[in-house]
């Protein structure tokens, strides 16, 4: 049996284990709650997550491409990374992957697996990169946005352009 | 019921286990997490009002310059609440921690923190009452392991701190309200802590300012008065460019019929500005239609009251203006634009604070007949009850097509709908001026709406990861309706909503845009003598105009 067959041969133990240990980085009082299968608009971290691992593996035991896992880990990361956790902390429940794959399938697979994880792990890390960028950018141009355009179209404020900022430097 | 749980079914489901870990104990939770709270208050709006220990403090630092006396100041503080305010005292004692309410809150949902969980938050105060205020406490503190069993704890700096850092992460939306079997207010318990923090000049500077300059200059930015009328007279120009109509209004004019008072944001923030050139469209065309006489101020010209988040003797203060000018430009009654907690204020605060409003008159549409039996105390009128009277009385001609290209949802303010049932107007609006309405999930609207996450003074810039984690269940409903339907138009009728939803959805839902419910209905409402429109009031070519590439 190949690494992909085993991996949709174990999908569901797989995705049972990975989502109880991804939930479980919350704490306890928590993860009690967002742990359950209820409702999506009830729970949408517990939702999210359980779909986004759901897609990662059927990913992993198809075809992929590092754009392809970035795109399907999206949704979770996209939670973690406004949440209490420091970059390693938002990340690192794609590792539990790891031990869960040793638990579950054969042994032989393993190295191969690690490797699989690895890079699901880089995507991963691209993706909170992309959203923590998303965040700074949002800070930055919110209140230029929201209050600043409004003035300008209506001509009570104007913003100096580069040249007219390079232009005052040179006089 | 074959769907009830047996005894022995329902004996196994009991977890026996203890809980590890303890939440009174304050270690973990103090830590003041960038990204998560507000800056502190500038001590110069804190000085304008009056308020006490005015200086410059910072959230991270270890002082936070407290008076020597700032225990004894806050005990006199629950003291002085707890016999002024029957509530208080009742949200204090009755709660059984059921936890209904943990999981109903969007700030539990979107951060996992335990301590958004609204019977948490509220516990973080009431564990000081218990401590302090009841004989049960006072005996259970002396014998060991008695304050854990008894749920109470003394105040100390870091369990102040762990409030202040908490009732500034609730948007005292009230969604955790609908869901509790006493029906414990635990927005009002947020607003009894903000109260007690103000004691210490614990406020933070996005509710500081706005409140000091709403104070000295009549709006939450600080917009002196010709600042005000040059921004209205900026979108009548631009009115008079797409409809070829000129909606001039009037200022502070004596003896019209309705004083209209809206929050600021519809005048200086995007996308709200179009919303407030709804608003001139759908006077312009009353007046021209019907005769009506509404009058702006740029005195009362700020509907908002971030009092509230402060404290009710500051949301008393800031209030007052809005009934002081309608007395004195002797109207005969107050009609109040697209906000949120301005009508809370209104609608639960107003008359008891600065009310009876005798001198207004019970509000009547004069050109439908129509009394609004529901303002009859506070003599104030929601616009979008207003406007859909006119509707459901066929008195607005209006042309849907030019909506068209807009797939719209309807997000419930928190405010308008827990706070005073606003719930079917602004759905009616939309219908009769929209061809495509979709509804969000029914656990996602009406009384059980999802707060935006930047309610009650937190739509700060620092704090973005706290509003971004606060939006996600609206966001993930928004997503949905996105998805399944192909909605592509937000709409809401709150300033905050239309200020910090179009950050929610560039991040989670980027393909979704925010409107105003009267930007709909001035681009829908054909005015007399109006020459063909080809552009909305964004100035987009309308569905049908667009060019040829």
């Amino acid at each position: 049996m190949t690494l992909k067959q085993s991996l949709t041969q174990n999908h569901d133990q797989l995705l049972k284990k990975w989502f109880q240990a991804t939930i479980d980085t919350y704490p306890p009082q928590s993860a009690r709650i967002l742990g359950k299968d209820v409702d999506r608009f009830d729970n949408p971290v517990g939702a999210v997550t359980r779909e986004t691992l759901e897609d990662v593996l059927h990913l992993l035991a198809s075809d992929y491409t590092s754009d392809t896992l970035e795109k399907a880990l999206d949704p979770v990361i996209r939670i973690r990374a406004v949440q209490a956790f420091s970059a390693a902390e938002a990340v690192s429940f794609i590792f539990f992957l790891k031990k869960i794959g040793e638990t579950v399938m054969d042994s032989a697979h393993t190295r191969e697996f690690d490797r699989m994880v690895d890079q699901v792990v880089l995507a991963g890390f691209n993706r909170l990169m992309k959203c923590r960028e998303d965040i700074f950018l949002l800070k930055a141009t919110e209140s230029k946005r929201r209050i600043h355009a409004a003035f300008e179209r209506a001509g009570l404020v104007k913003e100096l352009k580069e040249e007219d900022l390079l232009g005052s430097k040179k006089s | 019921m074959a769907d009830e749980l047996t005894p022995d079914e329902l004996l196994d489901k009991i977890d026996y286990g203890t809980d590890s870990g303890n939440w009174l104990d304050t270690t973990k939770s103090v830590q003041i997490r960038p990204g998560m709270y507000c800056y502190a208050a500038k001590p110069e709006s804190v000085e304008t009002l009056g308020l006490p220990n005015a200086r410059s403090w910072n959230p991270t630092e270890e002082d936070w310059k407290l008076p020597d006396n700032w225990q004894q100041i806050i005990h006199d503080g629950i003291k002085e609440r707890l016999e002024k305010f029957r509530t208080f005292k009742i949200f204090m004692d009755v709660c059984v921690r059921c936890g209904a309410c943990a999981d109903k809150c969007h700030f539990f949902l979107g951060t996992g923190d335990p301590k958004n969980m609204p019977v948490l938050r509220a516990e973080l105060l009431r564990s000081v009452y218990r401590n302090d205020f009841t004989t049960a406490g006072k005996i259970l503190q002396k014998i060991p392991g008695g304050q854990r069993l008894g749920g109470n704890r003394p105040l100390t700096l870091d369990v102040l701190k762990e409030m202040w850092y908490y009732f500034f992460q609730c948007t005292e939306c009230r969604r955790c309200s609908v869901f509790c079997p006493y029906g414990i207010d635990t927005a009002e318990i947020t607003i009894m802590g903000r109260e007690l923090l103000n004691l210490l000049g614990l406020n933070i500077d996005w509710i500081a300012t706005p409140v000091s300059n709403c104070y000295t200059t009549g709006n939450h930015l600080g917009i002196q008065p010709h600042a005000f009328k040059d921004m209205l007279e900026f979108f009548v120009e631009d009115i008079e460019d797409i409809t070829g109509v000129d909606c001039t209004p009037q200022f502070q004019k004596k003896g019209a019929d309705i004083l209209f008072v809206t929050p600021s944001g519809d005048v200086f923030a995007d996308p709200g500005t179009y919303t407030c050139q709804g608003y001139l469209i759908l006077f312009q065309y009353l007046k021209e239609k019907y005769g009506l006489d509404v009058t702006w101020s740029t005195y009362a010209s700020e509907g908002g009251n971030f009092g509230f988040f402060t404290s009710h003797e500051t949301m008393k203060r800031l209030n007052a203006k809005m009934y002081y000018e309608a007395k004195r430009l002797g109207v005969k009654w107050i009609l109040g634009g697209e906000c949120g907690h301005m009508w809370r204020v209104i609608n639960q605060y107003m008359d008891t604070m600065n009310g009876p409003a005798d001198f207004l008159e019970v509000p009547v549409n004069p050109i439908t007949g129509t009394k609004f039996e529901n303002a009859k105390s506070t003599k104030m009128v929601h616009i979008a009850e207003f406007t859909a009277d006119l509707i459901k009385h066929g008195k607005l001609e209006l042309d849907k097509s030019r909506n068209a290209n807009r797939i719209v949802t309807f997000h419930d303010s928190c405010n308008p709908a827990r706070g005073m049932g606003i719930l079917d107007e602004p759905r009616y609006v939309i219908q009769n001026v929209c061809d495509h309405f979709y509804e969000m999930p029914p656990n996602t609207i009406r009384e059980q709406t999802f707060c935006c996450g930047s309610g009650a003074g937190l739509n700060a810039g620092e704090n973005i990861e706290l509003r971004m984690a606060g939006a996600l269940p609206r966001a993930t409903a928004v997503k949905y309706v996105h998805e399944k339907f192909g909605v592509n138009s937000l709409c809401t009728i709150c300033a905050i909503d239309r200020a910090a939803l179009p950050t929610m959805c560039e991040y989670w839902v980027p393909e979704v845009d925010v409107i105003g419910l009267h930007e709909l209905v001035g681009n829908a409402l054909i005015l007399p003598g109006e020459k063909e429109r080809t552009e909305d009031l964004r100035m987009e070519p309308l569905p049908g105009c667009e060019e040829e590439e």
